[in-house]
């Protein structure tokens, strides 16, 4: 289904005391101490490697109609996780999916921090009317659903990978425009921004070295979310019938195959599992961050 | 005695009650028209970078047309013009509150979507309802047990109802409680031929509502059970909690008088911003479960190039979350009176 | 009651029948339907997808409006299942020699649902108005110069240059015939009528709510007495593939046209013995999915890679794993199951031979280079049926083999009807092309150099000009004697075959899938999507 929500439970303060700080060795150190986040983090480099590596682990064409189709795992050995209704082999399209699926979720996530921080940055630093402008716009484009706003930029032009990252990632900025803002209204009356101010420092310089590394450790949280997010969305939109047709993706493999469920559900179950398992790892990923980075909120009680 | 009612907008939040939502509902129609505008010029500019209109579609689905066809159908719509001559007519008619025929459906679009509207509304209410509610029970749950092994399960099923997604669990349930067991329909919103009465009819929406909302509300039960168990934990580490305990109040009352209360803050805000999501989420809900909704009456407007049709649901669904999160500010205000109506 | 009233009927059958064109047989089959008849009984689901946007269909013929329109307005004509016509509103025909005077003796004692009678006024206006707004009807009616009405059962179609194509294109889903007391000609696409309709068929409009159902019941009136034997029509829309499978195997669809369950599934039917499937109603529509080029792309126009995909091509192939054995493999365009008297048998020119595909690649100057590619093409594949998706990743897997990379494009209706016919920014399309009930009517379009028009959909793609193949088909267009007319559309047949400016690849079969307990909606050339009067439950 796929919403562009982050469910962003952190509230966050930046050292009182106003020195820089950047996600250090603390943060590291508690973030090898959790578990749960390491075990996101193994899935994560698992898939990255396997994206990597997919022409040496599945050697091939993924959309080659290799085999008969509707064949069920166990079945042909040379098909060891069974073909879908086009004769394509479906290990190898989980594969190569993982390419298609991690590139769609940072390409989209990207854009949308690209935009949300330029916005929010500005928003936030320089207040006033340029605030309020930016308020309003971003407002606007939070009001019209996000779905549906995906689905008509898609529908706009072919629905090609570049084409969807960019639609969804052009959706989900106005909650990191958001989130930039409220950290900048807090950063920008620190000390040591007024004391950058004092020196004569250039806004722009300000905004970048002084302020935008203090407001990154919940960016960082939220960039895990959102790469979730929009994996999932993207599934979203293949069950819906708009992905690209030349390249592999889990979300196009469940929605190439949805008339299959009755009698071939595990061409429903097995990308539907990879996608599960992908963005479970980032928000493992996501909240260990979020407790290494900060330390006032702790899953365990004191 | 009546102090005298002074309602200005500068006047500060200890105003009588009452007085203290005004402010903010005045706030929200002030920005709401602007962007309601700001929505419809860009949704109108944005549908004119859409390749192919209603009738392009139509020739296709017939298999063919000529050039005399097409033409006599363009007259008929309107569809003839510039977009700037377009654009004046649309507006003109949402001053008198028309929002255009559906050429391809051939009826006001402002019944089109009044038709459909209720069906997504009670899925996307119900389906926050059931959210809200099983997440903050389960919320609540993991926050109790927090760091024991209730809670880790919990945390656990939580997550696997985040990642994966709505549609696959929907996929799942429709295969077991439908194809399966056959307890549960899956397709439609209500038996079709037969007038029931009262508890019957409710029952038979019920069964027919049951799949749809579980699939909407999975994903948000899971949102909701994290910040609250969060709100939760860190609420109760502050002072007046431990004020409450140390006065020897017992913890279940600790628990939901001050702090659920509190916890609530995020969750309104969050639900707010739901209203958005879901309300565009419903859109493949409701084509898995063939529900008639306004999710799949945008997917075919968008499909067959109905710009009416969609102008006016993006048009109306705006207004809507414009709406809700107006509620949600009023909602919060109540909840907590140190929050000041700016 | 039953006797009387067969008597009667077949009394004023007798009376009616003036001229040639009614078959005896259609009277004696009239009648034995009736003598089977028992009360009219029970409701009969049937599936629909998509909603179709109006119930009227002289304007949007989209698939699902055929279906809907044609239970409450009735045509002119109906068809055999090899296309020849029988009575339904017009009990006679008669065709003058140079064939520009068409006589047809109208029906008598038919009531519109709203108690009106109907006239040959009636006819004269919904065949202006097919004219005016239908997308084929338009072309059809062309050489139409006058509709008028000689008396209340008569009507005269006069035309300026023949049209032998004209009686086959006055079914109720092409041609429906309008009450001219409800509509204006100039507003008759806005009247809010074509949401409610009002004609004479057998079944009335009863209630709409869209996106879940249409109920349509028994007109009572009937001019067949007894007919229909259903009380209560209930279309079903089920926009999603596997609800439809689940809707069929628990019994609460009846029944479904145009494969509304996965093809796949249909083998697997055998374990729901109250299940059947049929493919029979569909001639007035074969389908033949063929890859179109765009032969202003200066690759495609070499006739050695045209034929060198051609090579690449296993009709097979695509029959099995495509349309999942739903196909016919054909080389013709002009289909052999419809049209028997114009197919060409011909043996395919370019059979499959991948080694023979290289062959011409290399001398057409198109050399394999890093990694084993020679050249790039895009492909759109038709939006409309699944079958030529699936068609589209198979010729891109296929052309891999010698060596060309496909890009596939799949675009949702609107998108790919810009990009393909008035951008015309491709270079291969999957498409089906429907020859309708008349090679003119539905072929002429894609082969014929005069067709070619960016604005309008579903013309001549390619951009083929071939004299020759033009002066066939303009002389088809126009030729009364059938004879004739088969040797001129062999002719070009022999021509497009060789010259390939599209491959025409497999003839798509259309499943009825259906509940045994249903009977009687087969008898036409439209099968379901005609105005299925006889249509019954079978006894128990």
């Amino acid at each position: 289904m796929g919403p562009n929500v982050i469910a962003n439970d952190s509230v966050v303060v930046a050292d009182p005391r106003g020195a820089r700080r950047l996600p250090g060795a603390t943060a590291l150190r508690s973030l090898a101490r959790d578990p749960l986040a390491l075990l996101g983090l193994a899935i994560l480099v698992g898939a990255a490697f396997v994206a990597a590596f997919a022409d040496l682990i599945a050697p091939g064409d993924p959309l080659d109609m290799a085999g008969i189709p509707l064949q069920w795992p166990g079945d042909d050995p040379a098909h060891v996780l069974g073909t879908d209704s086009l004769g394509r082999d479906v290990f190898s399209g989980l594969v190569h999916g993982t390419r298609a699926s991690l590139m769609i979720g940072l390409s989209a996530a990207g854009v949308s921090l690209a935009l949300g921080v330029l916005v929010g940055a500005i928003a936030g630093y320089f207040g006033g009317r340029a605030d309020s402008a930016l308020l309003r716009l971003t407002e606007l484009f939070q009001t019209v659903p996000a779905f549906l706003l995906v689905i008509v930029l898609v529908a706009i032009n072919t629905p090609t990978i570049g084409v969807i990252q960019l639609a969804i990632g052009l959706a989900s900025w106005p909650e990191i425009a958001r989130l930039v803002r409220s950290e900048f209204r807090l950063l920008r009356d620190s000390d040591f921004v007024l004391a950058a101010r004092a020196a004569g420092f250039s806004s722009a310089h300000i905004v970048v070295r002084e302020v935008l590394p203090n407001a990154l450790p919940p960016l960082i949280v939220t960039t895990s979310i959102l790469v979730a997010s929009a994996i999932l969305t993207e599934s979203g939109l293949s069950f819906l019938g708009m992905s690209d047709p030349n390249v592999v993706s889990w979300g196009g493999m469940i929605g190439g195959n949805r008339e299959h469920i009755g009698s071939a559900w595990f061409l429903t179950a097995l990308p539907g599992a990879a996608i599960a398992i992908v963005v479970l790892a980032f928000n493992l990923l996501g909240d260990g961050l979020n407790d290494a980075l900060n330390p006032r909120l702790r899953r365990r009680p004191s | 005695m009546d102090l005298p009612i002074v309602a200005t907008d500068s006047a500060p939040a200890v105003a009588r009650p009452p007085g203290r939502f005004m402010p903010a509902v005045r706030r929200t129609l002030r920005q709401a028209i602007p962007t309601v505008l700001g929505i419809l010029v860009l949704n109108f500019a944005l549908l004119q970078m859409v390749p192919g209109d209603v009738v392009d579609v139509m020739a296709g689905e017939s298999g063919g047309a000529t050039m005399e066809s097409m033409r006599a159908l363009r007259e008929q719509f309107g569809l003839a013009g510039s977009i700037g001559e377009r654009l004046v007519a649309y507006l003109g008619n949402l001053a008198t509150l028309d929002l255009g025929v559906s050429p391809r459906y051939n009826a006001p679009v402002a019944e089109l979507i009044l038709d459909r509207l209720p069906n997504t509304l009670f899925l996307v209410v119900s389906g926050l309802a059931v959210a809200i509610v099983v997440g903050v029970l389960v919320g609540v749950a993991m926050a109790t047990w927090a760091g024991r092994l209730p809670d880790r399960a919990l945390s656990l099923v939580n997550l696997l109802l985040y990642a994966t997604p709505g549609f696959c669990i929907g996929l799942m349930l429709i295969l077991l409680f439908s194809v399966k067991l056959g307890w549960l329909p899956a397709n439609g919103h209500a038996t079709i031929g037969v007038t029931l009465a009262g508890g019957d009819w409710l029952l038979d929406r019920l069964r027919y509502a049951l799949l749809p909302i579980v699939t909407l509300a999975t994903f948000f039960i899971a949102v909701y059970g994290r910040l609250t168990r969060a709100a939760m934990l860190e609420v109760r580490q502050q002072d007046f909690v431990r004020t409450a305990r140390a006065k020897g109040l017992a913890p279940s009352r600790v628990m939901f008088r001050h702090v659920l209360r509190n916890a609530l803050m995020p969750i309104t805000t969050m639900a707010g911003l739901h209203f958005a999501a879901l309300f565009g989420g419903a859109a493949v809900t409701e084509t898995l479960f063939g529900w008639p909704g306004l999710g799949r009456l945008t997917l075919d407007a968008v499909m067959t190039r109905d710009f009416n049709l969609l102008l006016g649901i993006l048009l109306l669904s705006s207004l809507l979350v414009v709406v809700v999160n107006m509620l949600v500010d009023l909602l919060q205000l109540w909840l907590d009176p140190r929050i000041q109506a700016r | 009651m039953v006797r009387t009233s067969r008597r009667t009927f077949l009394h004023q059958a007798s009376l009616a029948t003036v001229l040639a064109g009614v078959p005896a047989w259609a009277l004696t089959e009239a009648g034995s339907a009736m003598a089977s008849s028992g009360a009219s009984n029970g409701t009969l689901t049937v599936v629909l997808n998509p909603e179709p946007p109006t119930l009227v269909s002289f304007a949007n013929t989209g698939g699902t409006c055929v279906t809907a329109s044609s239970k409450v307005l009735e045509g002119l004509l109906e068809y055999d299942h090899d296309l020849t016509p029988r009575p339904q509103l017009a009990t006679s025909w008669s065709v003058s020699p140079d064939g520009l005077t068409y006589e047809f003796k109208l029906r008598e004692n038919v009531k519109w649902h709203d108690g009106k009678p109907f006239t040959a006024a009636d006819a004269a206006f919904s065949i202006l108005l097919s004219r005016r707004y239908h997308p084929r009807g338009t072309a059809t009616f062309a050489n139409l110069d006058a509709a008028e009405a000689v008396d209340a059962t008569t009507l005269r179609l006069r035309l300026a240059k023949p049209a032998p194509y004209l009686l086959l294109a006055l079914s109720a889903g092409e041609t429906p015939i309008l009450p001219s007391h409800l509509y204006e000609a100039d507003t008759a696409v806005q009247n809010p009528l074509n949401a409610r309709p009002i004609g004479t068929g057998p079944f009335r409009f009863r209630e709409w709510e869209r996106g879940s159902h249409i109920i349509y019941e028994r007109n009572p009136d009937y001019w067949q007495p007894g007919k229909p034997q259903v009380e209560t029509l209930l279309f079903r829309i089920v926009p999603d593939i596997a609800a439809r499978l689940n809707g069929f195997r628990n019994g609460s669809l009846d029944i479904g046209e145009s494969s509304p369950i996965p093809l796949s599934e249909i083998p697997n039917l055998d374990k729901y013995p109250h299940l059947a499937t049929t493919t029979k109603g569909y001639a007035d529509n074969a389908v033949v999915t063929a890859l179109e080029f765009n032969l202003e792309r200066e690759v495609l126009a070499k006739h050695e890679v045209r034929r060198a995909i051609a090579h690449a091509l296993d009709r097979e192939q695509i029959r099995k794993i495509a349309f999942y054995g739903f196909a016919v493999p054909t080389v013709a365009p002009i289909v052999k199951s419809s049209f028997p008297r114009f197919h060409l048998d011909a043996e395919d020119p370019y059979p499959y031979d991948i080694r023979k595909a290289n062959e011409l690649l290399d001398a057409a100057g198109y050399p394999r280079q890093g990694g084993g590619h020679r050249l790039g093409l895009t492909l759109h594949a038709n939006p409309f049926n699944e079958g030529f998706r699936r068609t589209a990743h198979y010729v891109r897997s296929a052309l891999a083999r010698i060596g060309i990379d496909v890009t596939v494009r799949e675009q949702d209706p609107g998108s790919y009807v810009r990009s393909v016919y008035n951008e015309r920014e491709f270079d291969m399309t999957v498409s089906g092309v429907s020859t309708m009930f008349d090679p003119t009517v539905g072929l002429q379009r894609v082969y014929w150099s005069k067709s070619f028009n960016p604005k309008v959909p579903f013309s001549n793609a390619n951009r083929y000009h071939n004299p020759e193949v033009d002066r066939l088909l303009e002389a088809a267009a126009i030729e009364p004697d059938v004879e004739k007319r088969a040797e001129l559309f062999k002719r070009f047949q022999e021509i497009v075959i060789r010259e390939i400016p599209t491959i025409a690849l497999v003839q798509l079969q259309s499943v009825t899938v259906f509940n045994r307990r249903v009977d009687g909606f087969s008898k036409t050339a439209s099968g379901l999507r005609g105005n299925i009067a006889d249509v019954h439950f079978a006894q128990a």
